[in-house]
Parts: C-alpha cells; sequence; structure tokens
C-alpha cells in the first residue's frame, strides 16, 4: 500500500489526479476502522494531515469557510457561536481522542448515514466546497451526498471545505444511542430556526440511505410560525403542533432494522428527537439568546 | 502508572515464529477438503498444520459425556464462527496472516441452532448427533425437605441472563520456547493460573508437568476468561516442541472476541411462592444453561446458580432444573462471577415481582425473608452452608446512605406529577461463595534482612504484591519495601489454583500468613538457642530485632538469624537449615465463605424513548475483615462497572446463522467512563470464621450485586405503568417497547 502525503493543497489535488483510486485520510476514525475490519484495501492513502489549507477556516460575509481538515474539538473551542447546531453535534462525537482527530471533511467523504455532523449541516444549509487540479466547485449538502456511503465526488476530486451560513437563531440537535459515548446512533436530529427569513431547516441522521431533510415537517411548523404570528410574539408553541411536526419528523424518515435498532423505534425514537429540539430551540428564541 | 510492565507480547525471543489460526467462518458445517497448496510455498511460511498433522487429542471433561469433547483443531465439523481449523507458522507475523489466507476450506453447511431454548426443542439441529440431543447434562434438584405449605401468591417469569464477552484489554496469545535443558517448553501465557495451564499443556503433549514451565507475566485481565487452557496455546506448544523452535502467537481483537470463552448466557423460568404476607414458601427454577458449541468444564457453573439460588432468603423448599445446552456459539465459561451473578440476579429479581404483586415495599418483602444472623453457619434448601451473615447490617446501611424514603418520596412526586422521567429504586442483597481448592507459600528471610514469599495465586492487577507483602511485613516486622513477593512461575512457586473465584487472599493470602507465622516462630527458636536462653524469653523489639526480655544489650537482628540458619552448626538440634518456612491452606471439602452485601441504585428511565440513565449507586459489601482498603475498592468499582454494564449495554449478539454480530468494539457495548458515575461504597466487616484472616472474597461482589440493583431500578421507574420485567440489557429500545406494550 502507497501512502501520500503532501505538503500543500497543489501536492495533493495533484496526487488525487495522478493517483484517483488512493483514498484520502484526515483523522483516520472511519478509515482505519474499515481497513482494520479488511472491508477495504486501497492501493494507496493520501494523508492530508499535513495539508495546511485544509486546517483552517475563516468567516467572510456571514458565511465560515471550515476547512475540510478542522478537528471536531478545534470546531467546539473555536466556532461553537457561530454554528451552534454543528457545535452540538461536534461535542457527541466519539471520544476527546476521536474528536481530536475527526474532522468534518471526514464525515462528509465516508458519508454515512451515522454521520454525527450531516444533520446539522443540512439543517444549516451547508454547501460542500470540492476541488480538482483542474479546479473548484460547490454544492449543496443535499446534492452532495447521494445514498449509503456515496457521494457526487469526481475521481479526481478532494473535499477542500464546508461553507455554512452562520447561525442566525437557536440550532439544536439531539440523539439516541446505545450508550453516550463511541457509538453509532441509533437516531438523530437536528433543527435550525431562522427568524430573519422565517423559516425552519431540519436534518434526520441514522434514519435513512442518507442524511434527510424533513421537508413536510419544516413547511407545517413554518406555516404555524406564520399564521400564529409566532415569529414576532415568541409565543409558545402548542403542544398539537409540536407533536404533528414529530410525526413529520418521523414520516420523513426511511429508516432500516439493524443490530442498533429497529424501523419502529428509530421513527418513534425522531418524532420525540424532533418534539424536543423545538422545544428547546424555540425556548432559546423566547429567552432572546438567538 | 509507568508504562513498565512486561507482558507477553513484550518477552523478547530472537527467532520466534509466529502462528496465524485459519478459523472457521461458518458456525456449523462438515469441512470437505483442506487446501493449504499456496499457503506452504509462500515466503517465510515455515508450516501449516491441520487436525491430523498434530497428535493432539481432543479435550475431554469430566463434567460432560466424552462425546462433547473438543478437538485441539477441527477435525471434520466445525460448530462455532471462530473455530481454529488450522494455523500457519511463518517467520513474521505479515507473513503467517498473508498465507492463512490463502488456506482453502470446504465447506458443507449443517442447520445451525443459535438460541439455547430451541436447541432444547424436538428437531432442532443437533451439534453431535451421536449424542441424540443438544442437552450435554440434565440436573434435577430438590430440596431435602418437604414442601412446607403451599403457596398464597406465586410470580413466575422467564429471566434472560444474556451472554457476555470478558473483553479484557489484552487479548488471549502464548509464547512457548523450547528448552533443552528438560526436552520440553518454557512458555509464557497471559493466564490467571500458571499451575493449571502447565499441567494441561504438559498432559496434552504427553510431557511431565515439570517439563512445561510457564510463566504469566503482566496480564492485561482475566475476568475468567483466561482461567480455561485454550486449544491455540496448546497447538503453539505443539508446534513449538515438534520444530524445536520458539513459537508465538496473539490473538487480534476481533479474533479474541470469538476465540475466548464468553460468559453468563442462562434463560431461566422462575417461579416464587410465598404466602399472602410475604413470606416465601417455594422456589422452582428451569434454568438452560448455554454453554456454546462445546460443553465442558463451563457446564459445572449452572451448579453454582442452583447452589446460590436461595439468596439470603430462608426458602423452605427448592425445586431446580438444569439443562447444559450445546449452541453452535463461542463456548461458555466464567466470566467474573461465574454463576452466582446468574443466582443473584433470578431471586432478586422474582422478589421485586413478588413485592410488586403483593403490594409490598421490595425493602420490607426482604427483611421478612432474611436468614437472621444467629441463624448461622446457615444450611440452604440449594444445599449451600452459609458461614456467616448479617444481610440487615448492610441493607440498613445501604438505605441509610442512598436516603430511601426520600427517594420513595420523589419517585411518588414524579409519578403523580406524569413525568416524562420517572424514578426507579432498585434493591439487591447479594450473597456469594468465594474460596476453593488450596494454596502454598513459602516464606524465606535472606542474609540481607530481606524476606520473600511465593504464592499459588497469579495476580493480574489486583495488588498481591502490595497485599501479601503487608501480611509478611505485619507478622515478622519487616518493612513491606523489604518483602519480595514471587508468583506466576512454576518453576519459583508450589502449586497453587492460581488467580479466580474471589480466592487469593483467603486461601494464598492465608498460606502466606501461616508461613510468616511458621519464620517467626523459628527466628524465635534461634534466637533462643543462639542466646541460650528458653524460647519464652525472647522478644522482638520494636525494630524487629528479637532480644531477650530484660536484656536491652542482647539483640539479634533478621539478616544475623538468616545468617546463622544457613550454617548448620549454629542450628539446634533438630532444625532445618534455612530461615523460611512453608504452608497450605484450603478449606475442607464443600467449605466456602459467603460474602454478602446490598446494593441500591437509582436510575431515571426517559418513558418516551426508554433511555435509561442511572443516577446513583451505592454498594455495602461485606468481605470480612479488609486487609487492604484500597485494593477492595479498587475490587468493587471495577466490578460494579461490569455489573452495570451487564444491566444497560453489553450483549453478545448472533443472528440466525450464527454469526456473531457484534465481535468487535465497535459495536460490542462496554461501558466507558462517559457512561459510569461514581459509587458510592461502605463496608461491614463480618470476618469469616474460616481463615486466620476472616477475610472473604471481593473480587467478584460488585459484579453480583449491582447487575440486579440496576435491573429492579429500571423495571422499578416503570412499574407503575403495568411493567413487570425487562430482560437485560436495558437499552432503550428494550425499554420503550416493554412501556409501550403495557400502555396499551
Amino acid at each position: 500500500m502507497e501512502i501520500l502525503s503532501p505538503s500543500s493543497l497543489q501536492e495533493a489535488l495533484l496526487a488525487k489526479s495522478e493517483t484517483p483510486s488512493a483514498v484520502p485520510m484526515a483523522g483516520g476514525t472511519d478509515l482505519m476502522v474499515e481497513l482494520n475490519f479488511d472491508r477495504r484495501r486501497p492501493d494507496a492513502i493520501l494523508d492530508l494531515t499535513r495539508v495546511p489549507e485544509l486546517n483552517g477556516w475563516e468567516r467572510a460575509d456571514g458565511v465560515i469557510r471550515l476547512g475540510a481538515g478542522v478537528t471536531y474539538a478545534r470546531l467546539v473551542a473555536e466556532i461553537a457561536p457561530e454554528l451552534p447546531g454543528l457545535a452540538i453535534a461536534a461535542r457527541t462525537v466519539g471520544s476527546p481522542q476521536i474528536r481530536n482527530r475527526g474532522t468534518v471533511g471526514g464525515n462528509l467523504g465516508s458519508a454515512s448515514p451515522a454521520g454525527d455532523a450531516l444533520p446539522p449541516l443540512l439543517a444549516a444549509g451547508a454547501q460542500v466546497v470540492l476541488a480538482s487540479a483542474t479546479g473548484s466547485r460547490s454544492m449543496p449538502l443535499t446534492a452532495f451526498i447521494t445514498g449509503p456511503k456515496t457521494t457526487s465526488l469526481e475521481p479526481g476530486e478532494l473535499i477542500t471545505a464546508v461553507s455554512v451560513p452562520v447561525a442566525t437563531g437557536p440550532q439544536q440537535f439531539s440523539k439516541i444511542g446505545t450508550r453516550n459515548a463511541m457509538v453509532i446512533a441509533v437516531a438523530s436530529f437536528a433543527l435550525a430556526l431562522h427568524p430573519e427569513r422565517q423559516a425552519v431547516t431540519t436534518g434526520i441522521g441514522s434514519a435513512g440511505p442518507r442524511p434527510l431533510m424533513a421537508t413536510a415537517a419544516e413547511s407545517f411548523l413554518k406555516g404555524v410560525l406564520d399564521e400564529e404570528g409566532l415569529w414576532d410574539t415568541h409565543g409558545p408553541i402548542l403542544p398539537a403542533a409540536a407533536i404533528r411536526f414529530g410525526e413529520l419528523v418521523a414520516d420523513a424518515a426511511q429508516p432500516i432494522d439493524d443490530i442498533r435498532g429497529t424501523i419502529r423505534y428509530r421513527r418513534h425514537a425522531l418524532g420525540v428527537l424532533a418534539r424536543r429540539t423545538l422545544g428547546w430551540a424555540w425556548g432559546d428564541l423566547r429567552k432572546g439568546s438567538r | 502508572m509507568t508504562g513498565a510492565a512486561k507482558y507477553t507480547e513484550d518477552v523478547s525471543v530472537e527467532g520466534a515464529l509466529h502462528a496465524v489460526f485459519v478459523r472457521s467462518f461458518m458456525a456449523h458445517a462438515r469441512i470437505g477438503d483442506i487446501d493449504f497448496g499456496s499457503a506452504v510455498g509462500m515466503p517465510g511460511v515455515v508450516g501449516v498444520f491441520g487436525a491430523g498433522d498434530l497428535d493432539l487429542g481432543p479435550e475431554n471433561s469430566d463434567e460432560v459425556p466424552d462425546v462433547f469433547a473438543r478437538p485441539m483443531l477441527a477435525n471434520e465439523t466445525v460448530r462455532f464462527v471462530g473455530e481454529p481449523i488450522a494455523v500457519v507458522v511463518a517467520d513474521t507475523l505479515a507473513e503467517a496472516m498473508d498465507a492463512a489466507a490463502l488456506v482453502l476450506v470446504d465447506y458443507d453447511p449443517l442447520p445451525v441452532v443459535v438460541d439455547p431454548e430451541e436447541a432444547l426443542a424436538r428437531g432442532a439441529p443437533l451439534l453431535f448427533p451421536e449424542h441424540g440431543s443438544n442437552v450435554a447434562v440434565e440436573r434435577n434438584f430438590t430440596s431435602r425437605a418437604p414442601r412446607e405449605r403451599e403457596p398464597e401468591v406465586v410470580v413466575t417469569g422467564r429471566f434472560l441472563n444474556q451472554r457476555l464477552s470478558a473483553v479484557p484489554m489484552e487479548t488471549n496469545g502464548a509464547l512457548a520456547v523450547p528448552d533443552p535443558d528438560t526436552g520440553g517448553l518454557k512458555m509464557w501465557i497471559p493466564c490467571q493460573a500458571p499451575h493449571w495451564m502447565s499441567r494441561e499443556i504438559s498432559k496434552a503433549l504427553g510431557l511431565e508437568e515439570k517439563q512445561v514451565h510457564v510463566v504469566a507475566p503482566a496480564v492485561g485481565g482475566g475476568f475468567g476468561a483466561k482461567i480455561a487452557t485454550y486449544p491455540e496455546q496448546i497447538v503453539v506448544a505443539a508446534i513449538a516442541h515438534r520444530l524445536g523452535r520458539p513459537v508465538r502467537y496473539l490473538e487480534a481483537r476481533s479474533e479474541s472476541m470469538v476465540a475466548m470463552t464468553q460468559g453468563r448466557g442462562q434463560v431461566q423460568h422462575v417461579r416464587l411462592g410465598a404466602t399472602k404476607e410475604g413470606m416465601i414458601t417455594d422456589l422452582e427454577v428451569t434454568n438452560i444453561a448455554d454453554q456454546g458449541a462445546y460443553p465442558g468444564e463451563g457446564s459445572s457453573l449452572s451448579t453454582l446458580t442452583r447452589q446460590m439460588a436461595s439468596g439470603v432468603y430462608r426458602i423452605p423448599y427448592i425445586h431446580y432444573r438444569t439443562f447444559c445446552v450445546a449452541t453452535n456459539t463461542t463456548p461458555t465459561f466464567a466470566y467474573r462471577g461465574a454463576g452466582r451473578p446468574e443466582a443473584a440476579a433470578l431471586i432478586e429479581r422474582a422478589m421485586d415481582m413478588l413485592a410488586q404483586e403483593l403490594l409490598m415495599d421490595p425493602v420490607e418483602l426482604r427483611r421478612k425473608n432474611f436468614i437472621p444472623k444467629e441463624a448461622f453457619p446457615y444450611k440452604t434448601a440449594s444445599r449451600a452452608r452459609y458461614d456467616i451473615g448479617d444481610y440487615e447490617a448492610t441493607l440498613d446501611k445501604a438505605l441509610e446512605m442512598a436516603g430511601y424514603e426520600k427517594l420513595r418520596k420523589q419517585q411518588q412526586e414524579r409519578r403523580a406529577a406524569g413525568d416524562v422521567k420517572q424514578l426507579g429504586i432498585g434493591l439487591s442483597c447479594y450473597v456469594e461463595l468465594t474460596g476453593f481448592g488450596t494454596d502454598s507459600s513459602t516464606v524465606e528471610v535472606h542474609e540481607d534482612g530481606s524476606v520473600s514469599a511465593t504464592t499459588g495465586t497469579s495476580p493480574h492487577g489486583q495488588g498481591h504484591e502490595t497485599a501479601w507483602a503487608q501480611l509478611v511485613s505485619a507478622r515478622l516486622n519487616i518493612p513491606h519495601e523489604r518483602v519480595q513477593i514471587v508468583h506466576s512461575d512454576t518453576r519459583l512457586t508450589a502449586k497453587g489454583d492460581g488467580t479466580m473465584g474471589s480466592r487469593s487472599l483467603q486461601i494464598g493470602g492465608s498460606a502466606v500468613h501461616g508461613a510468616s507465622v511458621g519464620v517467626l516462630e523459628k527466628a524465635k527458636l534461634l534466637a533462643s538457642h543462639l542466646f541460650e536462653v528458653s524460647v519464652e524469653d525472647i522478644v522482638q523489639h520494636d525494630d524487629g530485632r528479637f532480644g531477650i526480655a530484660g536484656v536491652p544489650d542482647s539483640v539479634v537482628g533478621w539478616g544475623e538469624l538468616a545468617s546463622a540458619a544457613s550454617d548448620p552448626a549454629r542450628l539446634p538440634e533438630g532444625m532445618d537449615p534455612g530461615l523460611s518456612a512453608k504452608d497450605k491452606f484450603g478449606y475442607d471439602d464443600n467449605t466456602m465463605s459467603y460474602p454478602f452485601g446490598a446494593h441500591i441504585a437509582v436510575a431515571e428511565v426517559d418513558t418516551e424513548t426508554g433511555q435509561v440513565k442511572l443516577l446513583r449507586h451505592i454498594a455495602v459489601d461485606d468481605c470480612g475483615r479488609i486487609l487492604n482498603p484500597m485494593l477492595v475498592e479498587g475490587q468493587v468499582h471495577g466490578g460494579v462497572a461490569q455489573g452495570v454494564a451487564q444491566a444497560l449495554f453489553e450483549e453478545v449478539v448472533y443472528d440466525e446463522d450464527g454469526n456473531p454480530l457484534n465481535a468487535n468494539l465497535a459495536s460490542y457495548d462496554m461501558p466507558t467512563a462517559a457512561e459510569l458515575i461514581n459509587f458510592e461504597t461502605a463496608h461491614t466487616e463480618t470476618p469469616s470464621p474460616l481463615n486466620p484472616l476472616g477475610a472473604k472474597g471481593i473480587g467478584e461482589s460488585g459484579t453480583i450485586g449491582s447487575t440486579p440493583a440496576v435491573q429492579n431500578a429500571v423495571i422499578d421507574a416503570v412499574n407503575h405503568l403495568g411493567v413487570r420485567h425487562i430482560d437485560m440489557p436495558l437499552k432503550p429500545e428494550r425499554v420503550w417497547r416493554a412501556i409501550r406494550r403495557t400502555a396499551g
């Protein structure tokens, strides 16, 4: 097995175009497990940890451009106020060791339906930035992940960053697992409220072939908030509306039965998570804490 | 922690070959051709061996009929995923792994049975067709005394005591080096009983026991799974012996998760009867013990479950039926508690169900039925003879620490308010049995004034080096830093039964104590001879030196005495040279010590998601007289962590084809620090009359006491919703389903 260790983005893109089969590796928290279980035997690994361009983040025009190599630990330490939903999810990833290694770029590259960062990125309206030796492009996360562990990444391309709008309202994330730490979630849910444009966005994890948005639930909730003028009054959301929102989120899921949970439980749990995150987020809004 | 301990893998031996096993990936199949072809010619490969190549007989056990004997390498039939079929030996580990991947095995699949109850059913696939059933052993036990009275209230339940993986941080392995001096082997093996290893391996290889010198270096956890002598270890020894070259192997984690013996694995059908006032009348149990693919020594553990089924209660009549059943899964054997946690779980769960049925507080029901402290020694209907106990005392202490009444009030408030998160309080009053086997010790004082003590126990993290040194130091008045404890080497120690079953201090420690007393007596005799005074006039001063009562000038130290002892001319008549003494300790047949305690768990259950949060765990354990509180604390904490893990997280899962579904640490839910809480621990001390130290075992108490307390707490949190029982592990979905079922 060949290990390619570029020290600049240009070198990395060149290496990827010369050896398209090389599997990119950042923290290695997913890839090393796959290698260890003998699920993959790539002929080359492209180590991205020494590429400085991937390891930073910047803020411009209300958008955070987060380098693909930024670890969860740094995200929590440095950008939590701007990206609160992602930060909550990042805090629940693995153990401290995993958070010191794992990156958002890796989570995107793995494109696991259970990737903890993906639901909050969906809810936040993230754009994935891709680059190759010949140029770069970006696309919405919804278009980037095409199925379980499959993406629109072309053979010569690398994920260089993810662009996430800075939160303009409360964001929440919640998940259920069989233990607290270092476990693949049974179901997870992210919610973002956008008071400035009076919109609601969501992200569902571990309950479909890929992370999903619950669009019917989003428009239902927006309808309720619009109709009752709650965006302005910040008055309470009626329990019946919260329950309906949860049901619509559960309906949007496409879960499967596996060792971690059944279809029925995953749907049920998502409904509960959706209702609860809405309660927390709306509480945040009412408290005026953004 | 220094990182300096040397494990088997750290023992470097030049030219050692690496063995890698070819393991079955079918749970049940007839083996057709095995093609070593391309593996043999691979670079570095020294040999490839199958069942027919090593002349090793199968492993029999007195516990089961011979037909269940396990071959060292599968011949004809494989019976579980992970069973070794062949072994490749090569210069490097990588070469051995690559070559092992090229060994081709033809499998002819056979029907699979995974569930022990299904294995009992008529028409189930048979693992050993010549035996005619999957039941290796059936036992029917009825207490001697007849049924005193018919019950007025009866509770019944089917409890699953799920199969667990021990998961020691260091996996299994072995290093075998031919010893030209003996024509045998020197072996380093991560194990709990080196002398047992030596016995089993020498027997398998047709050698004398002394020709197999076994050393257990630093061992990274055992928990019962490093008691057995594994076929892999015998095979590695046989190959080293045959090739005349050192051979080593070390399991990878996912290999270890299928090859290492697993624990628990019982289905218990329980019926507990009582009067309307809550006095227990009788207990009936049918216990189906899942022995995995090769029922053997593990079949003895369900006898311990039966023996301890009476718990801390007076139960006049017990009927207990056991089926030890073969299934197409990894063989089961001891795991921390080994048969006794299953008993505590059985009776403590049934007691809570009975309390619920009688609308009685579980504390009150327990108190009513406790064996009173005046009744010891007490013989239970299940034929255990409890040495001593004071069950009220541990319960009282636990209730006080927990603030039981207040907790019940908080529970009532949450129930009345219909809170989403409900509170549960779980009790477990347990008793267990410890202290089998015998151990010897030789204590010897050296001319430099230091002292060494050998022991047949084999500490792997329990701290015997510290505790035994305390014993020696206290008896001899020699500073403990001058005490060396010699253990885990079959050449340097007399035969002993190793470390398991919470036996070490009371048996091994008592031998060390006895030998120390012997040395002290000898020292006094020798001093009296040297000073030419009567031994009654010899005193030991505070500084450890010996003198004559009332004569301050005449003193002799340990070192001088040791020098004198090595000089036959200076010895009194009839005294053997050397300032040493030997002692052997063990209980009489059928005698054991019975540690006990009371645990209380407080758990919060999210009734919408089924998620459980353990809020508190109170453990009051009585292990008799405590020698070293910090070591006891370590045992309790580790034990409780593993017990909580059984209640809430861990379970080995197979699919219907016998494929293990979570045989790795990514999916087998061991708890991490993030799942656990600060445990609140305390002790009562009821010294055992059975040994000079007054000690009882503590190694497994935490595991035995905690599991039922946590399970009871979770069910207690939702029993007002109509839930009577939920099987372990209490993962969110399972709890949610139980609530949902009763909530309609």
